[in-house]
């Protein structure tokens, strides 16, 4: 069946089976293999994507229903050479160990900074609880995101 | 300073196994295990699986060229069940097919029948039957036997902690392909590549140099890619031998968690003397590990146990017995902290009955009790550089417990349903491999004409940091900007023999290693710059950002002229280096000797708010005070700990391992199995890092930092049992952890003790 979707700000065209995930879709046909998976049925968060602006498990999404949206991976997130905010703070509080989790986290973190610039911390927990990560107590992942906020605001 | 692979992570650049681009006509295996945790194999067919669409082949015992044999310590385990399977989730075969989901309808249309053997589970029980991986081992120090009449106090008791399922994020993977010559090269998510290889080539029936392993990170470790990387990666080059084609193997999430080693339960009864003002005169404990179906690593680990038996703590008097008992689960494995976490959640149990006992607080007997330098452990080594004192010191000015005990006791004057509680815990760790042989590393250092430098060691990357470290480490010591220089992946060809990446050594032996490698090479750069610079004395040459100096004079010669220079006067760009600690030995005879390099030392306090009428608690905060000798790199050692800690809450209170009765496990999902969430951090967590304690056995005076902050963890548990406590002073409680939400309702209202049923 015919998916055609907008991917990093590229419209695409592909001929995909219905069974196929789209996290499969992103891995195995356009190689992007940031998106992570980490527990395929919906319970990790290391296969994040952006979806219509929304953080997404892709492992729970059919690769037939990216069909007219447009999705954000891990990939697209930094501006060529440069990274994001975000990434740099990540990078700064040294909410980054093994990476696994890394480019889920850093998704779900987007999608809430778009939506909701200045988050609470209650809000920043909301918006990656449905992210693990078994490296690094999630502090400074938490630290991270609200330090970009911090700097969005001023 | 930011890890090493971290800018690639957050850009999801960084490739793990999966994410490598696999050769033209990959295939992947799926595993056929036991579903029975004891068993004959009556009969096994695997002719409906043949029908399946894509599928290449079916492997099992008889298909192995070699020895089927994985054992590490003991030889009592076999890549594939032949006759009888031991525990559920024991391999039987592999099928391979072109696609995943093409293996994975094979493997269900495998049949397996089974005679079902009595299987045994309980550690205890395994020990009454004699059912042991090796013989008791036993600790001593002074004689328990005599001591007791001198105590003002004797209490007994026992103590029971769980185990935990390490859910590294990236599940066990490796791809396995022929290579020219009849070899095999895998790339596998190991933290022991040499085990791999020497594996397969054993399994295979193939010398180890035709097997290559080449590691590029992990995607977490913890312990759970030691030893038990290695039967997937086998299999994987098993079939790819087999086949003379490409093979995948990835286990799922569920599997991974039903079929993988996890941290080793223990049950342990204690027997503790004191005398009326606290001090520990006599301790005695015998601890059950509960090691699963075969040995693994489970001897090392018991030894580590009894190496951590007293904890922080110098007890004259000291008689630990330590058995491995074989049961029907799955052979437990390394796990942070790798049995001393077990060992000091005993002593630390022990002391919380002495104190109630007492009516006094446990950190008066804790206090009393810490070492002092040139204390003996059981194991006759003595404290060298020892910060113990310090470190509980420091917690107590900078953190000030009595200040935080009032407001606690105030608290729970006021509020009848919610109880606070704070605990004390301080750590003591040593460091090194405690099987000797295994504490050596190697280096291989290139430097290219350009200016370029490549370093190759045996550490894994799993997160740690160790690429980012040894880069530091090697910038230093070649004094040359640390952009130039790349970590390779750890291949077998280009560092031999490893020891796995774990006991927290991997930057102190493979840093040691690469100092030493610089050294070389920096020795030949200075005799070619003497001669660049018509010079005499290379003594007098030295370089200082990338610029040479003569006599203390900056000269126009600079790092990369000098390379260049060096290779047009052919003298060699590469260096390898091999380290092993010096002066460490241990006699198993004896259970004496000097077996770590050095301790690191720390002191936490832990404070946790409990829900006495739901259960649920949360933890408040943590408060360190931790000996890093001089860091390396501070972020990354700080989110190690950190890491460490949160780990350590869940191993203590969340994460909760359950078996049906027939040894099945339950918990085989991230739903039912709990790690700490976003929502189970501790609202504070606060570390200090202990001054001026440069560590003189440590690379750049560091200290090993990967294990030791998990057993902070064990804080929370017995900050849990305070505000429980509170609520319930009459409360008669067994020490068993995890104490989840519902065992801490249970105990609250008698409903059920904690403990063994
Ligand atoms: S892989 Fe999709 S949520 Fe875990
Ligand atoms: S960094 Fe390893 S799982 Fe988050």
């Amino acid at each position: 069946m015919e998916v055609r979707f907008k991917l990093n700000g590229k419209e695409e065209e592909v001929t995909t089976e219905p069974y196929l995930r789209l996290i499969d879709l992103l891995r195995d046909y356009f190689n992007l293999t940031g998106t992570k998976e980490g527990c395929g049925v919906g319970e990790c968060g290391a296969c994040t994507v952006l979806m219509n602006g929304r953080a997404v498990n892709s492992c729970l999404v059919l690769a037939a229903q990216a069909n007219d949206s447009e999705i954000v991976t891990i990939e697209g997130i930094a501006e060529g050479e440069v990274l994001s905010s975000l990434q740099k703070n990540f990078l700064t509080y040294g909410a980054v160990q093994c990476g696994f989790c890394t480019p889920g986290m850093v998704l779900s973190a987007s999608a809430l900074l778009d939506q909701n610039p200045n988050p609470t911390e209650e809000e920043i927990k909301d918006a990656i609880a449905g992210n693990l990560c078994r490296c690094t107590g999630y502090k400074q992942i938490i630290e991270a995101v609200k330090e970009t906020a911090k700097e969005t605001i001023e | 300073m930011k890890n090493y692979d971290s800018i690639r992570h957050t850009r999801g650049e960084s490739l793990f196994v999966d994410d490598i681009a696999s050769p033209e006509g990959t295939l992947f295996g799926y595993v056929f295990y036991s579903s029975v945790a004891h068993g004959k194999i009556l009969n096994l067919d695997f002719s409906n699986a043949w029908y399946v669409d894509g599928i290449k082949g079916i492997f099992s015992a008889k298909d192995i060229p070699g020895e089927n044999q994985i054992g590490g310590i003991v030889r009592d385990e076999n890549l594939f069940a032949e006759d009888t399977v031991h525990f559920i989730g024991h391999p039987i075969a592999l099928v391979v097919a072109e696609t995943f989901l093409q293996a994975h309808e094979a493997v269900k249309k495998i049949k397996c029948e089974f005679e079902k053997l009595p299987a045994v589970f309980d550690p205890r029980e395994a020990a009454a039957k004699d059912q042991l991986i090796v013989k008791p081992r036993i600790f001593s120090l002074g004689n328990v036997d005599d001591a007791w009449n001198s105590c003002d106090y004797v209490f007994e008791g026992s103590a029971e902690s769980g185990g935990q399922e390490h859910l590294y994020l990236e599940t066990q993977a490796s791809l396995a392909f022929p290579i020219e010559g009849g070899g095999i090269k895998i790339i596998s998510s190991t933290q022991g590549p040499t085990t791999v290889q020497r594996t397969a080539a054993q399994v295979l029936a193939l010398p180890m140099h035709k097997i290559e392993v080449d590691v590029i990170r992990l995607g977490g470790g913890f312990g759970g890619k030691e030893d038990q990387a290695t039967p997937w990666a086998v299999m994987a080059a098993l079939a790819a031998l087999k086949l003379n084609a490409p093979v995948k193997l990835i286990l799922p999430r569920q599997e991974d968690i039903r079929i993988t080693g996890k941290r080793h339960p223990y049950s342990s009864d204690f027997k503790i003397g004191l005398t009326k003002d606290g001090k520990i005169i006599a301790y005695e404990a015998t601890y059950y590990q509960n090691a699963g179906a075969a040995a693994d690593l489970s001897p090392a680990i018991l030894d580590r146990t009894l190496f951590h038996c007293t904890n922080s703590y110098f007890i004259p008097n000291v008689k630990a017995t330590a058995l491995s008992c074989r049961t029907n689960l799955t052979p437990f494995t390394a796990f942070r902290g790798f049995g001393g976490p077990q060992g000091m959640f005993v002593i630390e149990s022990a002391i919380h009955k002495a104190a109630q006992k007492m009516g006094v607080d446990p950190s008066v007997i804790q206090k009393k009790n810490l070492l002092n330098e040139g204390d003996e452990f059981p194991y006759g080594q003595k404290t060298l550089n020892c910060h113990i004192k310090k470190c509980y010191e420091e917690v107590e000015t900078r953190y000030n417990p009595k200040e935080i005990y009032q407001r606690i006791a105030e608290f729970n004057e006021k509020n009848k349903l919610v109880k606070k509680g704070a605990a004390i815990i301080p750590v003591t760790f040593g460091i090194s491999f405690t099987t000797t042989f295994l504490n050596q590393a190697s280096a291989l250092v290139h430097l290219y004409t350009d200016g370029s430098v490549s370093v190759s060691s045996a550490a894994i990357e799993m997160g740690q940091g160790v690429n980012e470290k040894l880069r530091m480490i090697a910038a230093n010591e070649l004094s040359i900007s640390i952009e130039r220089i790349k970590i390779e992946s750890t291949n077998t060809s280009r560092a031999s023999n490893t020891s796995a990446t774990a006991a927290s050594k991997g930057t102190d032996l493979n840093g040691f290693a690469v100092i030493d490698a610089c050294k070389i090479l920096i020795e030949r750069l200075r005799k070619v710059a003497s001669e660049e610079l018509k010079q005499t004395n290379p003594e007098k040459i030295e370089f200082k950002n990338e610029i040479v100096f003569h006599a203390g004079e900056k000269t126009g010669l600079t790092f990369s002229k000098l390379v260049k220079a060096a290779y047009s006067k052919r003298i060699s760009l590469t260096a390898q280096a091999h380290h092993s600690t010096p002066n460490i030995y241990f006699d198993t005879k004896v259970n004496k000797g000097e077996p770590f390099a050095y301790h690191t030392y720390g002191t936490a306090i832990v404070e946790v708010t409990l829900d006495c009428l739901r259960g649920i608690y949360k933890v408040d905060s943590v408060k360190v005070v931790h000996d890093f000798g001089e860091t390396i790199n501070r972020t990354i050692d700080l989110s190690q700990a950190e890491g460490g800690i949160v780990q350590g809450i869940g191993w203590m209170t969340c994460e909760e391992l359950k078996w049906n009765n027939e040894g099945k496990l339950l918990t085989d999902s991230l739903s039912t199995y709990k790690v700490p969430d976003i929502y189970a951090v501790p609202k504070e967590i606060k570390i200090h890092f202990l001054e001026n304690v440069p560590n003189p056995f440590g690379p750049n005076k560091s200290k090993a930092i990967g294990e030791p902050p998990f057993m902070y963890g064990i804080g929370a548990y017995f900050a849990l049992v305070n505000a429980m406590k509170a609520f319930n002073p009459n409360l008669d409680l067994n020490y068993s952890a995890p104490l989840t939400p519902e065992k801490v309702l249970l105990t609250l209202y008698n409903k059920r003790q904690i403990g063994r049923e």
